[in-house]
């Protein structure tokens, strides 16, 4: 008997000990819910606390964002505005939409949760359209209902970054075609043969993942326009996409690729390369030329101060016989509003406070891209001067977000990645890219 | 032992050691270099033994809160987990009824079942009883976890056990119950060690269950606190990165060493012969 | 009344197993019955599922990749496991018994296996990638570098590096179940041993291997468990690459789930849990067949 009651005893101990843990965190949780019951509490109209939950994966931005968050907090009693970050959003996001936790606001964007209704219409939003740059809407539109559901507070840049100094001694000049391209390729690692003339980071897939983005697709996407190419590629309108075909896009693509391999005129490490890697050689001069987008500038700059005046930015060459060079300018920085939303007023209050002019400036500042609102003016980076000028001699390409559920930019990169490991010849890349495409439309 | 067969074992030993502290080591050097040091400048074996990286990566990881949550998870979970799977291991190795047979079996299977199929139809249970975001949700989830295995670590050791020992005490009018805390509890004190250990460590390392159910900063457990922390610097403050990795270490390191001493021949001898 | 207490107190070791099971089936079972229920079905992770019957597990024979993937989990399991026992034995007898300091060498061995696969992801890489790590490095600094080619260039020298990093990283959780098991054997059958003039090996053989059964089938169970649901390991050294080669199938399986294929990636959960049963009871079968129970 003394055993029988020492067990209950012991379990309930746990219990109250593991309660006393949780207490303080069950007040956290209980305040969360406490909606309804301060309603019930005081019987006049009370001011309910309004929690409005912001969900995002860019690490970057999560103190910039807390502090506007706090800001706006103590100008608006009633309302809390919360901040997740989860490093995996995309994986996170798809686990609380399935289990019905709809955050206010997201930054996470995709086809099929458009497709779903899982976002707000903010079509109608003229207090913000009226002052984004004019392709902005367009750049946002889904194609399929021509509505918008996400509006996007900056642009971002991606194209070829090279050394100027090293282009300088060796007279190089920016590469139009890619002849000119693997030229300069060339004549660097004849006269310099410790620098790495391209330094590619093959064990990033997305990185891999990007290289398809602006070079094949950004043919398509440059050859038939930017709403004629998401519509192709929506509807997988071989036709116009001819991606398994030999001469075209994709297949040239490889087989360019697999020739700069040959030739030692990319690293040789290229499929155990990381993101920090080309970073470091590329700040320290140990490669002449790398392809990214803005977001590698803040960390360029932390391995070595002294990169800064010499990183150059061009566009992409051309690769096909009638394409214009191409560079990335896509829309950045996007939020949405969950459609099951129960705090949609409360929702849009916040983002109208984010939007604010003086507020974008402190983002686009910290983020060091330029803002997308036309009444704000920010000194956003190093490369402000390097980067107007080339998308002006480039063709401008965004993102494609119309990718096949199957089959996502990561997925992409990986099949580069066995390309370079010998898997495939160019033609056979070129098929196996397409069965990859059509696989995923499913 | 003889001369020679020592000395082989202890170079043995040291060589082993040698080649399980390289990582820690390579660990223990970057925590200890001064930020503007490239790679590979400069000696490789020696740091520069610059112990300012530590303070900094305590203040802006906020470890040291993640740290008290996974002591607390850590420590509620295996507390829960010793007694409730030493007891079912208990009755499962003497008494082979029906119930506990089927509980077994359950458990077992279960063991080999890949984590990934549960993971979206347990959010939604731990959502519904508020469990998300809070130290005991979390708790039950990882003791969930450790359950197969270590019932299966009980049972396993006690059914070597001959009954016998507790059989004396029956006679002298015992219930098995109470023969279980009086007796074989203390014969299977390095089971409960290694249960301690074993699931402590991968409960203290759980990341895959954690990210999802502790969402806000001040629930955060220390591999979340690090993999945010490294997140934000993409690899280029490798000392940082690896003075906050070394204090989410420190932690374990002090309980295994305490716990392992529970390793030591002595201690069943004394148990036989008192 | 004191009947009925008395006859509770006298049966309640019947039910000390149900605080556990209880436990269990809210927070593992029920999630798994309804995991089980997704398998079957065409789910995407977002819009309505619609049940499709087996159709999952058809398209799993005839997926290249998930085949393939296979052939490297097993390839994996087939070399760590049976390391991973022998390395953590051969540790475990070393280790025992009256050795000055054996606590810090336990210690040391078994660090590897503390710090969080997430560091030691970057750790491994660090000194191990091709070209650029920290071994490499010392191996330049004695002109030995040629020895180390690209381990990540070719499928048997990757998966090769990836079970010699897995033994490694994991050998010192083996040692510490031996370690239980060992201490648990009465010092004075070796001393029975000495007297009869059985050598070191024969005490090994007649004496400590028999009595620690237990914890070779726990062990072996948990190697190979662990061994064919490799995830971090791969997943920090190559990320399943060059592409998919070196891809296992719990990394698939996450592919698969938050590729829009959830339904289907469960399927495929199912699959890899009868590859891992099998083995699992073929070897507590055997296992079973050779224990003693002993004082």
């Amino acid at each position: 008997m003394k055993r029988l009651i020492a067990f209950v005893s012991g379990i309930l101990l746990v219990a109250l000990f593991l309660s006393a843990c949780g207490a303080q965190t069950e007040k956290n949780t209980t305040s969360q819910n406490s909606e309804s019951d301060s309603i019930k509490q005081t019987g006049e109209t009370s001011k309910r606390t309004v929690h409005v939950s912001f969900f995002t994966g860019k690490s970057e931005t999560v103190d910039v964002i807390n502090d506007i968050i706090n800001k706006f907090n103590e100008q608006n009693p009633g309302i809390v505005v919360s901040q997740e970050f989860q490093k995996d959003a995309s994986n996170v996001i798809k686990v609380k939409f399935a289990s019905g936790d709809v955050p206010d606001i997201v930054t996470t964007y995709e086809q099929e949760f458009v497709d779903q209704g899982k976002y707000l219409d903010i079509s109608d939003m003229d207090e913000w359209w009226s002052r984004t740059i004019p392709s902005m809407k367009e750049n946002c539109t889904d194609i399929k209902t021509g509505k918008q559901f996400r509006i996007c507070t900056n642009m971002t840049m991606a194209g070829i970054f090279y050394n100027k100094e090293i282009f300088q001694q060796l007279g190089l000049k920016e590469a139009k075609t890619w002849d000119e391209f693997v030229n300069n390729l060339k004549v660097i690692k004849e006269k310099m043969p410790e620098v790495t003339p391209w330094f590619i980071p093959g064990k990033e897939a997305w990185s891999l993942g990007h290289l398809i983005e602006f070079l094949p697709h950004g043919y398509i996407k440059q050859k038939y326009g930017a709403v004629e190419a998401k519509k192709a590629f929506l509807s997988n309108d071989q036709t116009k996409l001819d991606f398994g075909k030999v001469g075209g896009s994709v297949e040239t693509f490889a087989r360019n690729l697999l020739q700069l391999k040959e030739e030692g005129l990319i690293n040789s490490d290229v499929i155990s390369a990381t993101y920090d890697n080309h970073v470091q050689a590329f700040a320290n001069g140990d490669a002449a030329i790398i392809s990214q987008g803005m977001w590698v500038v803040s960390s360029l700059l932390e391995a070595n101060q002294d990169i800064a005046e010499k990183i150059g930015f061009s566009p992409y060459p051309s690769y096909m016989n009638d394409m214009q060079p191409v560079v990335l300018s896509a829309e950045d920085s996007g939020y949405s509003i969950s459609a099951e939303s129960e705090n949609k007023e409360e929702a849009i209050k916040f983002l109208n406070f984010l939007f604010q002019p003086d507020n974008q400036k402190t983002y686009s500042e910290t983020v060091q891209s330029p803002c997308a609102f036309t009444d704000v003016d920010a000194d956003w980076g190093v490369l402000k001067d390097e980067v107007t000028s080339a998308l002006e001699r480039g063709y401008n390409i965004g993102f494609t977000n119309e990718k096949p559920a199957g089959f996502s930019g990561d997925d992409a990169g990986r099949m580069v990645q066995e390309l370079l490991a010998g898997k495939y010849n160019s033609e056979e890349f070129a098929k196996a890219y397409k069965e990859a495409w059509d696989a995923g439309m499913e | 032992m003889n001369i020679i067969g020592r000395c082989v074992r202890i170079t043995g030993i040291v060589f082993i050691c040698f080649i399980a502290i390289i990582p820690f080591y390579v660990l223990v050097f970057f925590s200890l270099n001064a930020p503007p040091r490239v790679f590979y400048e400069g000696n490789i074996i020696i740091p520069d033994f610059y112990f300012n990286n530590f303070t900094e990566a305590w203040v802006s990881s906020n470890i040291g809160r993640a740290i008290l949550n996974s002591v607390i998870i850590t420590g509620g979970s295996l507390l829960l987990l010793i007694i409730l799977s030493s007891s079912a291991g208990y009755t499962i190795a003497r008494f082979k009824n029906k119930f506990n047979k089927t509980v077994f079996t359950v458990l077992l299977t279960c063991m080999m079942i890949p984590g990934i199929i549960n993971t979206v139809p347990l959010y939604t249970v731990m959502r519904s009883i508020g469990g998300i975001n809070t130290r005991i949700g979390m708790i039950l989830v990882c003791t969930t976890n450790a359950l197969p295995f270590s019932v299966f670590l009980y049972s396993s050791f006690i059914s070597s056990l001959s009954r016998e020992i507790e059989e004396s005490a029956i006679i002298d009018g015992c219930t098995w119950f109470k023969a279980f805390w009086k007796i074989t509890f203390h014969y299977v004190k390095p089971v409960t060690a290694a249960v301690v250990i074993l699931n402590g460590v991968s409960i203290w390392n759980n990341y895959a269950q954690a990210v999802f159910f502790l969402t806000k900063r001040d629930m955060y457990t220390i591999p979340i606190a690090l993999s945010i922390y490294f997140q934000q610097y993409a690899g280029a403050k490798w000392n940082l990165m690896a003075a906050a990795a070394v204090l989410g270490v420190i932690p374990v390191v002090t309980v295994f060493l305490l716990f392992q001493k529970y390793f030591m021949k002595g201690i069943t001898a004394g148990a036989l012969k008192g | 009344m004191y009947l009925l207490r008395s006859s509770l107190s006298r049966n309640l070791h019947k039910f000390m197993a149900v605080p556990a099971f209880l436990l269990f089936s809210v927070f593992f079972l029920y999630p798994l019955l309804r995991g089980i229920g997704l398998s079957l079905t065409d789910w995407d992770g977002i819009s309505s599922a619609n049940f499709i019957g087996l159709k999952n597990f058809i398209n799993f024979f005839k997926d290249e990749r998930a085949l393939n993937d296979v052939k490297n989990t097993v390839f994996f399991a087939l070399g760590s496991a049976p390391l991973l026992n022998i390395v953590g034995l051969v540790y475990a007898l070393m280790l025992d018994g009256n050795l000055k300091g054996r606590g810090i060498a336990r210690a040391i061995i078994y660090l590897p296996a503390i710090i969080s696969p997430l560091i030691m992801g970057y750790i491994w890489y660090f000194i191990l990638q091709p070209e650029r790590g920290y071994f490499f490095h010392i191996l330049k600094n004695m002109n030995l570098e040629h020895l180390m080619g690209n381990w990540m260039a070719y499928y048997k020298s990757a998966m090769w590096m990836l079970i010699i990093v897995n033994v490694w990283q994991y050998a010192g959780m083996t040692m510490i179940v031996y370690l239980a098991g060992l201490q648990s054997i009465p010092l004075e059958l070796y001393e029975v041993g000495k007297i009869d003039g059985a050598g070191y090996f024969s005490r090994l053989y007649y004496i400590t291997l028999p009595l620690l059964i237990p914890s070779i089938r726990i062990n072996i169970v948990t190697n190979i468990i662990g061994s064919l649901s490799v995830f971090d390991i791969i997943m920090a050294l190559t990320e399943g690459g060059p592409g998919y080669s070196t891809e296992s199938l719990s990394i698939y399986i996450m592919r698969m789930c938050y590729g829009s294929k959830t339904g289907y990636s469960t399927a495929v959960a199912l699959v890899l849990f009868f590859i891992i049963l099998i083995p699992v009871v073929l070897s507590l079968r055997i296992m079973n067949s050779r224990e003693v129970e002993r004082i």
